[in-house]
């Protein structure tokens, strides 16, 4: 049977500024309801905290980096230490620059507005996610289709 | 009011575990709310880039980080990148202190989760005034 396809979403830290906190959760919500046994995720500092496992991430699934503000950390710290991301969720871009830019929330203080940018943030991320699902899928089709059974791509 | 420049106080990311989410808001929670004037948070993912903007960032400041699993994440990331750090934090350590303690998950902390999240901020604004005397 066909291992099932597993998609890296990658948040960035998110400690200091509101675009991290809902970049964060958008990720969790991936992971917790939308696609749950689809998507994998890492700690972001464990590509320097880690070994060669950890490093291998990007390497070994199709990856999506979530970034809550300008400095687009999780893209680029994934592609310094561990591979090329196949593409990013810009939140900021998706719930404006201001309120992206402004101090960390803790999830404590959460309104319903809040939880509404998570939500949009979490259908891009879906979006993306499923796009990349459908471009690995027919790709192992087409793979398959043209393999002979000498095992060669022929 | 403190003269003194604030101290670093740095959490692990902590996306998989409930104990990094306890690591990010127990440091937010002191940041915020326990020492604002003593303590400023730097964003562990920017650290990790290793930009020079985000290095200037501990300013040449005290740095106490916080960590949520045994990969001391922030410990590390810190140090690799020549962060001077002055204590390192476990949230386990809290945790073994509370054996049976359902604290929540990693996207939501239940009312146990705060309380002992509360409990490791008193922890780290304790530090970060003990660090503040001791740079005088």
């Amino acid at each position: 049977m066909a291992e099932e396809l597993k998609i890296g979403v990658v948040s960035c830290s998110g400690e200091d500024c509101a675009g991290g906190t809902i970049s964060r959760l958008a990720t969790r919500k991936m992971i917790d309801e939308i696609r749950p046994d689809n998507t994998v995720t890492i700690c972001l500092p464990l590509f320097i905290a880690g070994g060669q496992e950890e490093r291998m991430f990007a390497k070994e699934y199709p990856t999506i980096a979530v970034d809550g503000c300008k400095q687009a950390c999780a893209k680029r710290a994934t592609e310094k230490y561990s591979g090329k991301v196949n593409s990013v969720v810009f939140v900021s871009e998706i719930i404006g620059d201001e309120f992206a830019e402004s101090p960390a929330l803790s999830t404590r203080d959460l309104t319903t507005e809040h939880q509404a940018m998570v939500d949009k943030v979490a259908a891009e991320i879906t979006k993306q996610f499923d796009e990349i699902m459908n471009a690995k899928g027919k790709d192992s089709g087409a793979r398959k289709s043209s393999s002979c059974s000498c095992g060669c791509d022929c | 009011m403190s003269t003194n420049k604030k101290v670093n106080v740095i959490a692990c990311s902590g996306m998989g575990k409930v104990y990094g989410l306890m690591a990010r808001e127990a440091v937010l929670h002191t940041v915020q709310r326990l020492c604002p004037e003593q303590a400023k948070t730097l964003c562990l993912a920017y650290i990790v880039t290793g930009d020079e903007e985000a290095l200037a960032g501990f300013d040449n400041q005290p740095c106490i980080t916080v960590d949520g699993c045994p990969a001391m994440c922030s410990a590390k990331s810190v140090a690799a990148m020549g962060g001077d750090i002055k204590e390192e934090l476990k949230v386990l350590d809290v945790m073994k202190l509370h054996k049976g303690a359902k604290p929540g998950t990693a996207t939501e902390l239940t009312p146990e989760g705060w309380a002992i999240t509360e409990e490791i901020a008193a922890k780290i604004a304790e530090r970060v005034q003990e660090i503040q005397k001791e740079e005088r």
